[in-house]
């Protein structure tokens, strides 16, 4: 399976990576920023179906509760209320699913081909395409950036472990969708807290050239957030619309639930435009 | 904070602790072993720990440090130790996630003590990867800051450590050892370059430049030429006088491996997997082997036999006069004089030949060195010995 794995993922990002540095004057900052963006842009259809499908069921919810709370004593039938009104619960993980692989590649091209060790640079040995003609001249790359910083060793001034805190901070924090009840909210405040601690602590210890690919990373991830906020707007307002009219039409083919326990559906959704466009959805009752 | 906020919060740090490597334990090495065989004693650099053990039986004489110290890490350690009088030298080297040990221990070899310690003076110090080489006065180290240091232990400095003698400055870091002949160093750097070095005043005798990748095996020399090869996939045959290129043979994959010289042949592997074995006068290959990951280490020869170990976790024997390769000289997978497949731990250091012995040391694992039959390749012991069998109650 690393096999596997190394052959279609790997090794070829740790060749591009070097061929990138190749063409951008040894620049390796500069390699990783490009390959970095390479790759958010390669799965930028991806990350904007993950988001909105995350969007979909954070407003989904208090009508999913509805149902489960409903059927609990009746699988068949919430699994079937639950397909009819379109949950489903790996909608936001599959793409996200594909995308780690992709990350995780990216690390370990970067890992390679900085060679911080002597098992990394034999790792990069064996995997460097030996049909490319010299870029076993590039090895070892100019790891050195702005002739203070060694990206192959942890950063001694902590600008790097700052900088992925900060970044890891605000992307956590708009990239998470809204929570609905009180319990989710309090672990995603947490989590938008503890993952950026987490990873400068890691930085601490790391290779700083993978904090600059982190950096990076969730620089793009905020500005993709920014460029794509319109259109998760309008996704969020079809779907909190859309999921008011289904639940509405729930309670009515099911008396038993107690239409008071089904939060009104608007408050959650600030009126907008475009949530009008979404109306049709309601008026299938 | 609810419940699942609690466990939550846990298991983040937790988390966090096992990425920055925080855990317990001996972390898993990234440079490799060293192991030089004097008399009935072996010493190894592994990992964490420098051992001496005894080559018989496997008991443990010493380890240095004798334990870790947290508040005055030493190490990790690679590369082969040197022995001068009774003092065994190892040097720091580098570790996960670029951390290293920057300085070159003195141990007496009676109680694996520190003797002293040699620190370069150079603020870009870094490691000690491939050990270093000494000629009884003088010891030549090496570092990853591309200097190579040359120190005498008999002589202190103001702060009471083994005066510098001289420092000779390559483009990038030293990852090779230096061959140490007639008075002259060859060292090859990963900036692409071999040096020829006065040993004695630390000047550039000549430099070879014909090269467009790293140089990090140590060179073989024989009958005044130098035999190395290099990251470009490449193996050369350079005059040690004047550093002149005598042949150069393409090969398939990067060369790390220190090269063995027997009977007119050159014998060193390749990061695909592959032996090669080289006509020293032309370059010309007589035959090769494929292994099934990449070979590292010198292959070595003891008689007749040639062993050579791989990362694929396997020792090869073969016996060189009776190679039986096809037309094309490949030597078949089966045509070996033995292979043991037993030891399942990757093999990236050269192995040593005592007696009827084979001592195999091991990448990583809990089993620093195996011991095989150097006839048969079957098991004899391991270093360190496995615990005493508790007797089953009630048998």
């Amino acid at each position: 399976m690393g096999n596997i794995f190394d052959i279609l993922v790997v090794n070829p990002m740790t060749n591009v990576l070097l061929l990138i540095y190749d063409v951008l004057f040894h620049n390796y900052v500069l390699a990783i920023i490009v390959l970095t963006v390479i790759i958010r842009l390669a799965t930028l259809p991806l990350t904007l179906k993950q988001q909105v499908s995350s969007l979909k069921m954070a407003a989904m919810q208090p009508q999913i509760k509805a149902i489960q709370e409903k059927y609990k004593n009746d699988p068949q039938k919430l699994s079937e209320e639950m397909r009819k009104v379109g949950f489903n619960p790996l909608g936001g993980c599959l793409p996200l699913l594909v995308q780690f692989p992709i990350l995780i590649g990216l690390y370990n091209a970067i890992l390679r081909t900085l060679a911080v060790n002597p098992l990394s640079l034999l790792e990069l040995g064996k995997h460097i395409y030996g049909f490319l003609p010299n870029l076993s001249s590039l090895v070892p790359v100019n790891s050195t950036f702005l002739g203070v910083l060694d990206l192959g060793q942890p950063d001694k001034f902590f600008i790097i472990p700052i900088l992925v805190i900060a970044t890891t901070y605000f992307s956590t924090k708009l990239t998470t969708p809204p929570s609905t009840d009180a319990a989710s909210k309090q672990t995603n405040q947490m989590m938008s807290m503890m993952m950026p601690v987490m990873f400068g602590f890691f930085m601490l210890s790391a290779p700083a050239g993978l904090g600059v690919y982190w950096i990076v990373s969730n620089l793009i991830g905020i500005g993709q957030y920014y460029l794509m906020k319109p259109r998760l707007d309008l996704a969020k307002a079809e779907h909190a619309a859309a999921a008011a009219g289904s639940g509405a039409s729930t309670s009515v083919s099911a008396p038993a639930a107690p239409r008071a326990k089904l939060p009104p559906p608007r408050s959650k959704v600030k009126p907008s435009s475009s949530a009008r466009i979404a109306k049709p959805g309601a008026d299938n009752k | 904070m609810n419940r699942f906020s609690v466990r939550a919060l846990a298991a983040i740090t937790a988390g966090a602790f096992i990425l920055s490597a925080c855990g317990g334990g001996e972390p898993a090495p990234s440079a490799f072993p060293g192991l030089m065989v004097d008399g009935n004693s072996a010493y190894l650099a592994s990992n964490l720990y420098v051992y001496k053990f005894d080559v018989q039986t496997a008991r443990l004489d010493w380890q240095f440090p004798a334990s870790i110290d947290n508040a005055n890490p030493r190490g990790p350690f690679s590369g082969v130790p040197a022995k001068m009088g009774d003092v065994i030298i190892v040097g720091g080297s580098s570790g996960t996630n670029g951390a290293y040990d920057k300085h070159v221990y003195g141990l007496s070899n009676q109680n694996g003590q520190e003797v002293w310690r040699f620190t370069p003076p150079e603020a870009t110090a870094r490691e000690f990867v491939a050990g270093v080489v000494t000629d009884g006065k003088l010891v030549y180290a090496p570092n990853g800051d591309g200097n190579l240091y040359a120190f005498d232990p008999a002589q202190k400095d103001s702060s009471n450590q083994p005066k510098l003698i001289w420092t000779f400055s390559t483009g990038n870091r030293l990852w090779g050892r230096p061959l140490l002949a007639d008075g002259k160093l060859y060292q090859g750097g990963l900036d692409h370059k071999l040096y020829a070095i006065d040993a004695a005043t630390g000047k550039q005798i000549w430099q070879f430049d014909k090269i467009s990748a790293p140089i990090a095996a140590q060179p073989a020399l024989s009958g005044g030429v130098l035999y190395f090869g290099a990251f470009d996939s490449a193996f050369y045959a350079v005059n040690a006088s004047d550093g002149s290129l005598k042949w150069k043979t393409p090969v398939g994959g990067w060369v790390w491996t220190d090269a063995t010289i027997s009977n007119g042949t050159v014998y060193f592997g390749d990061v695909q997997g592959k032996l090669y074995a080289l006509d020293m006068a032309t370059g010309q290959i007589q035959w090769t082997y494929e292994t099934r990951d990449s070979i590292k280490a010198q292959p070595v020869i003891s008689g007749t036999t040639l062993y050579v170990v791989s990362v694929d976790t396997n020792v090869y024997a073969f016996d060189l006069n009776n190679i039986k390769k096809d037309a094309t000289g490949k030597v078949d997978y089966n045509n070996t004089k033995w292979r043991n497949d037993t030891i399942a731990r990757r093999l990236v250091s050269e192995p040593a030949v005592v007696g009827d012995t084979l001592l195999v040391p091991v990448f990583d694992g809990d089993i620093k060195v195996w011991a095989l039959d150097a006839n048969t390749g079957a098991r004899k012991y391991q270093f360190p010995l496995a615990p005493a069998a508790t007797p089953t109650p009630g048998k």
